[in-house]
Order: structure tokens, then sequence, then C-alpha cells
């Protein structure tokens, strides 16, 4: 009886001890590191005095605030352009592998040189964007000097290079999608929309959760976009916390810098477990 | 004749102190002590190469050590990349950075050259000594000049609009009210796309600072004055807030760069930096150019209170674990000697006085003469940071969302202070 269970579980024991080595002991020594003033020569044990700290201190609360309108904005703008452009490309327009290449093409380029393109391009005075709209008469903005444009503007700039992965992951969700079904509904004389809300839409639910989860996680950790494009500046008017996070390893908070990552980590895990649980309750069989 | 008398005392010197005699005497008798040794410097990316490569090329002809240069970004990615090499016990032999605040953060006693009580040691100005201290040892020889930081600005313009160099800050607004409603040129520059450049007006004004309120930076390491509640530091704050009105449209997107072609080419009156800033346009520019740049320092509120703010040279470091120890000694030492100094203003316009009293050649630029009027008549203070080791790490932030009016002054002063209780918590001090 007790060797049968023992047996299996042996062969748990390479995955279960790469686990424990890399993710769960890191994780408890992050969790204790949280919680003192560290340098490399030694640490102080501080209590949660760093996670008071991290609330009190506008400068670091309010990157929670921005993290959160960053991860929805992108989230919600690419899980809807995302499924229109896939609709599109999956219709039977004639140059559509060629226009699936196009739009894919942003995420082949490294996020680091996106931002310092959309950065040039967003120029107040030189760049490209303000010169067009000074070319048709208008006076473009400040996109990244104004405090506040600056987050939006990188949001908007996470959606051109991010929408590829969603539409992809949509395209391939609505070409499982049994031909029958719209045969059917062509049958019953259903118009293009209704065939698009009845069938399209509900069908491609699998593909609709993983883009609102892996679009939504990657809104709340990202770093790279808004470090190139703004640096969280002007000021702290784009600071979210990954950027803040980094900022304090930098100048050398290494105590207050662990406890933005244990932060970072809470939040993402109380908001994505739940959303995922939700989005699987409403997936149809 | 100064140098024959510097040279004679320096060998004398040398001659008493063990290690440190055998590479002067070597050298004096014309051999090359360490013949064939390679050392390595870190310098920071985009750091004029006429400030260091022809004393390197001396260094290599006099003394036969080979120094290869590697180069570190700036800002606190390169202080990430000094911390985690020099943890890793990865770090270059030789290594020009920063003295004075950003110094203590590094732990200097576990890797770095000790000079303190050497005769060397005692060649350097109290200010250099101060800034390179740390806990009694001394952990840096100076890697250039002081230099002054101050308003640059354009004297073509000044002419054009009859302004006079201000000597209150009333009279600074005044000018640069007058180029701003002439609408045609950009009253004060602001590059704000490098972040650091934000804080440069705020630091700069630690002359009124220090000059009002003596004992403010002892006041502050030890946690009892503040930004929010001294008068005098709280001021500082106050008159970066009264420059928001004047910065170019597009100062968030602005480069240093494009800050120094604006001030050359009379597109901006004024910029506030420190006179490094001249030796860029210089090469940029050339000498009829660089020649049309005044400095005068931020103005205090009456001219009793108007003096020039200092930043302390740049530090020459020695890495105490290096194979070559007694080399490195020596490249430092040289460093700082009147032949590799006599080398280096040749090739690069000291913007500042040296810090071991080597005379300024008179081929200096305008701002650097205008600035030493200061000097002379003993009106300078070094900057905050210089003097304690305490600096808020977002700074800049700081300035910059005052300047783009996201704060007003009492809001920043206050974050500034709590930015730097970070700072003294992660020191040790006891703030509270």
């Amino acid at each position: 009886m007790n060797r049968k269970r023992i047996y299996p579980a042996w062969f748990l024991l390479p995955a279960m001890s790469v686990f424990l080595v890399f993710f769960i002991i890191p994780m408890a020594v992050s969790f204790f590191f949280s919680m003192t003033v560290w340098d490399f020569s030694g640490f102080t044990f501080c209590g949660l005095d760093n996670f008071a700290l991290f609330f009190s201190e506008r400068s670091l609360s309010h990157s929670v605030v921005n993290t959160m309108i960053y991860a929805i904005g992108t989230s919600g703008l690419k899980v809807i352009l995302a499924f229109f452009i896939a609709v599109f490309l999956t219709s039977g327009i004639r140059t559509k592998n060629l226009i699936r290449s196009i739009v894919f093409f942003p995420n082949l380029v490294s996020t680091v040189a996106v931002g310092m393109a959309f950065k040039a391009l967003m120029h107040p005075t030189k760049g490209l964007f303000n010169q067009i709209i000074a070319f048709f008469g208008g006076h473009g903005p400040d996109w990244l000097g104004n405090v506040d444009m600056a987050l939006y503007s990188v949001i908007l700039t996470d959606v051109w290079k991010g929408v590829s992965v969603a539409t992809v992951i949509y395209i391939a969700g609505i070409v499982s999608i049994d031909k029958n079904y719209y045969e059917a509904a062509a049958i019953d004389g259903a118009n293009g929309w209704q065939k698009l809300k009845n069938i399209t839409i509900p069908l491609c639910r699998p593909a609709m959760n993983s883009v609102i989860i892996l679009s939504f996680i990657g809104g709340l950790r990202s770093f790279d976009l808004i470090w190139s494009m703004t640096g969280g500046g002007p000021g702290f008017a784009s600071d979210v916390l990954a950027s803040v996070v980094y900022k304090q390893y930098a100048a050398g908070f290494y105590g207050l810098s662990t406890a933005g990552n244990v932060i970072m980590l809470i939040l993402i895990g109380l908001l994505a477990f739940p959303l995922q649980k939700f989005l699987l309750s409403k997936e149809v069989e | 004749m100064k140098r024959k008398k510097m040279m004679g005392m320096l060998l004398t010197a040398a001659m008493v102190t063990g290690s440190m005699a055998s590479a002067f005497t070597c050298m004096a008798a014309d051999e090359k002590p360490y013949d064939g040794v390679n050392l390595s410097i870190m310098i920071e990316n985009g750091t004029d190469e006429s400030s260091y490569q022809p004393i390197l090329d001396l260094i290599k002809e006099k003394m036969g050590i080979t120094v290869e240069v590697e180069f570190k970004p700036a800002g606190s990615e390169g202080t990430n990349l000094i911390k985690t090499r020099l943890l890793s016990g990865n770090m270059t032999d030789l290594m020009i950075y920063n003295v004075g605040s950003l110094l203590s953060a590094l732990n200097p006693q576990d890797y770095f050259i000790d000079m303190a009580g050497t005769d060397l040691a005692a060649t350097f100005d109290d200010s250099f000594t101060q800034a390179a201290s740390f806990e009694g040892g001394l952990y840096a020889v100076p890697a250039g000049s002081a230099s002054g930081g101050g308003v640059m600005y354009n004297m073509d313009i000044y002419e054009k609009y009859g302004l006079e160099v201000p000597k209150t800050w009333d009279e600074f607004i005044a000018n640069l009210d007058v180029i701003k409603e002439a609408g045609e040129v950009t009253p004060l520059i602001g590059t704000f796309a490098d972040a650091w450049t934000a804080q440069v007006p705020f630091l700069a004004d630690n002359y009124q600072v220090m000059h009002n309120d003596p004992a403010f930076a002892e006041g502050f390491t030890s946690g009892e004055k503040k930004f929010a509640t001294s008068e005098a530091a709280f001021r500082s704050w106050e008159k970066l807030e009264a420059t928001q009105p004047y910065y170019n449209e597009d100062y968030m997107a602005t480069t240093y760069d494009m800050g120094c072609d604006m001030l050359a080419n009379g597109e901006g009156a004024h910029y506030i930096m420190t006179c490094g800033i001249l030796q860029n346009i210089y090469t940029l520019y050339g000498e009829d150019v660089v020649n049309r740049i005044g400095v005068f320092p931020v103005p205090g509120d009456t001219e009793e209170e108007t003096g020039l703010t200092v930043w302390t040279s740049g530090g020459l470091y020695g890495n105490k674990n290096s194979e070559n120890v007694d080399a490195v000694k020596a490249v430092m030492e040289f460093w700082t000697s009147d032949e590799a100094l006599d080398v280096l203003v040749e090739n690069s316009r000291p913007s500042g006085p040296f810090h071991n009293g080597y005379k300024l050649p008179d081929t200096v630029f305008k701002g650097v003469k205008d600035q030493m009027v200061y000097f002379e008549a003993g009106k300078t203070a070094p900057a905050l940071e210089f003097l304690t080791p305490v600096k808020g790490a977002n700074c800049d932030a700081i300035c910059t969302e005052l300047v783009t009016g996201q704060t007003t002054a009492e809001e920043a002063a206050k974050a500034y202070d709590e930015d730097c209780l970070k700072m003294a918590v992660q020191l040790g001090l006891d703030w509270k």
C-alpha cells in the first residue's frame, strides 16, 4: 500500500528539486530580504517598513495605479483590435498571407528599438507625427512630454507592437471553428453580423481568454518599452511597478526594491488567478 | 619655476616613502619601471577623448604601461555596473568616477587603494579631499579639474538685446522676460530628455544655501535640517519653480547635445549647466564660438548671496585587489603630476582650477575666466553632493515634476526630503 504510493513520487523528484532550488527558495529568500535594509555586506531587519514606505510615498504608490492603467489599457485594446484584424484576415481576401506577415512584423523588432523609434516619431517639434499634423494645419501634442499623455502614448505603442501576437492567437481560434456552423447559419438566412456575434465570438472564446490573460499579465510586468520611451517620466508620471523596482535597485535601495518585487508578485497573483478562473468558467463546452 | 619646486618637493618626499620612491626615482632615471605591464581603466561612455587619451599615451611612453580603456554607461546604469563588477571581483584596475555622495554608496574601503596620509594626498585642496574621503580613507586622486556650475549665456544675444550680466535673481528673471517678450529665441534651454540635466539648476544654487545657512550640509547629514523647513534650502526650490515659463517648448524631448547646439547657435540665450559644456562646444564649433559663451553663477537674491557652486573633479580610483597594485599607484601619482597636466591642458581645455594648485594656462575659455573671478574672490562653495553622503536618487525626477508643473515648490521640497530619507536609511544614518 505504502510502497505503491511512494513509488510514483520518485518520478517527481527531479522536477520538484529544480522547482525548489530555482523557484521556491529564491521566493522565500526574497520575502525575507524584502523585510530588511540590505547591501552586499550585510542586512538589518526592519519589519514591514519597506512596504509602508512603498505605499506612503507618492512617487512609489502612484506606480501601482499606473501599472493597472497600463495593463487594462493595453490588454483591452489588444483584445478588441486583434479580434477585428483576425476576422478580417480569416475572410476571403486575396492578399491575406502578405497582410498577415505585415501585421506580425512589429513583433519581430526588439522592444527597445521600437521604443527609440517611436520616441523619435513622437518628438514634439521634429517628430514625424507632429509634422504630419502640422502639415494639415493642426498643432500636435507633446506625446511623451505632456504629463497627462505620456503613459497613454506608451500604451498605444505597446498595442502597435503587441497586437500581432494576439491576432495570431485569434486566427488560430477562428480557423479551428467548424465551417458547418457557418453553412448552417447561412441556410437559416443569417447575415454577417449575426454569424460573427453568434458563432465566431462564442466559439473563439478560448482564444480570447488566452489573449486576455497573456496581454494582461504582460501589461502588469511591462518594463522595457516604458523605460526606453520615457524612463518613467516626466517626473514620475509614467512610472510603473517594474520601472520603480529597477530605479530603487539602481539607486542602491536593495531592500525597498525587493519589497517592490514582492508587491508586484502578489499583485499579479491576486489579479491573474481570479481572472483566469472567471474566464474559464465562461467558456462554452 | 613653480614646476621645478614642486617636482623637487615630490622627489624629496618620494625618496623617504618606500614603495612610491621606486616609481619616481626610476622615472627620473628615464627607465621604464613597469615595462610590459597591462592595466585596464573604466571611463564613462561619451567622455571627451582628449581628457584622458593624451595622459594614457604619455604613461605608455614614460612608464611602459599599456592601459586599456573600457566604457561604462552614464547614470544609474553605470553605477549598477560598477557595483556588480566590484562585488564579483571583476573590476578594472583603474576607474574614473564621481567623488562625493556616489562614492559613499560603494563601500570604498573594501575595493579601493587608500591614499590617505601619503605625500601626494597632501597636495590636494580641502574640497577634493573631503569629497573623495569616506570614513577617514582617501580613495581617489583628481582625474581632471574642478568645474563651476552656473548659467551659460550667449553673449551675442546679450549684446543684441542690450542686457547686462545679472547680479541678483530678480535681474536674471528680468533678463529672461526681455528675451521671452521679444519671442525670437528661447530664454532658458531645458534638456530634460537627458534626465540628469533637470537637477542642475537646483544643485547649482548651493552657494546661496551655504552662504545663508553655513551649517546646512552638516545638519542635513545628521537629519536635523530639511529642504522643506530650512529657509535658505527651500529658496532653491522656489527658484527652480520660477524658471517654469522660460523653457523651450520641446524641453522634454531635447537632449544635452541638442542643448549645446542651441546655445552655440544662438537659438537659446541661457543654459544652466556645469562648465564642462564649454569643452563640448569647443570640440563641436571651435574657438570663436566658445568664447562667445559667458558664465555667471545662479544669482542669489542679493549681490552678497551670489557666488559660484563648484563641482569637484571626478576621481581616479585604484583597485586595491589588482594584480599590479604598484603600477596602479604609480599611474595615480603620475596622473596628477605637472608633467601629465601639461599634456592634458595642451589637448583639452580645463573647465576650472585644478585641485593641486596647478596654474591654469592663459588659453582657457572666456567662460572659465568669468568663473575664475569667483574663485579668486573666494566666493565659491562645493555642490551639496560633495558635502554630504546623502543625495536623493530621484532628484532629477522631482525637479522635472516641479518644472512641468505637476508639483509646487513646497511639494517638491517635501518629496525630496522623503527621497533623501531612503538614502539615509540605506547608509545607516539615524534619521527620523
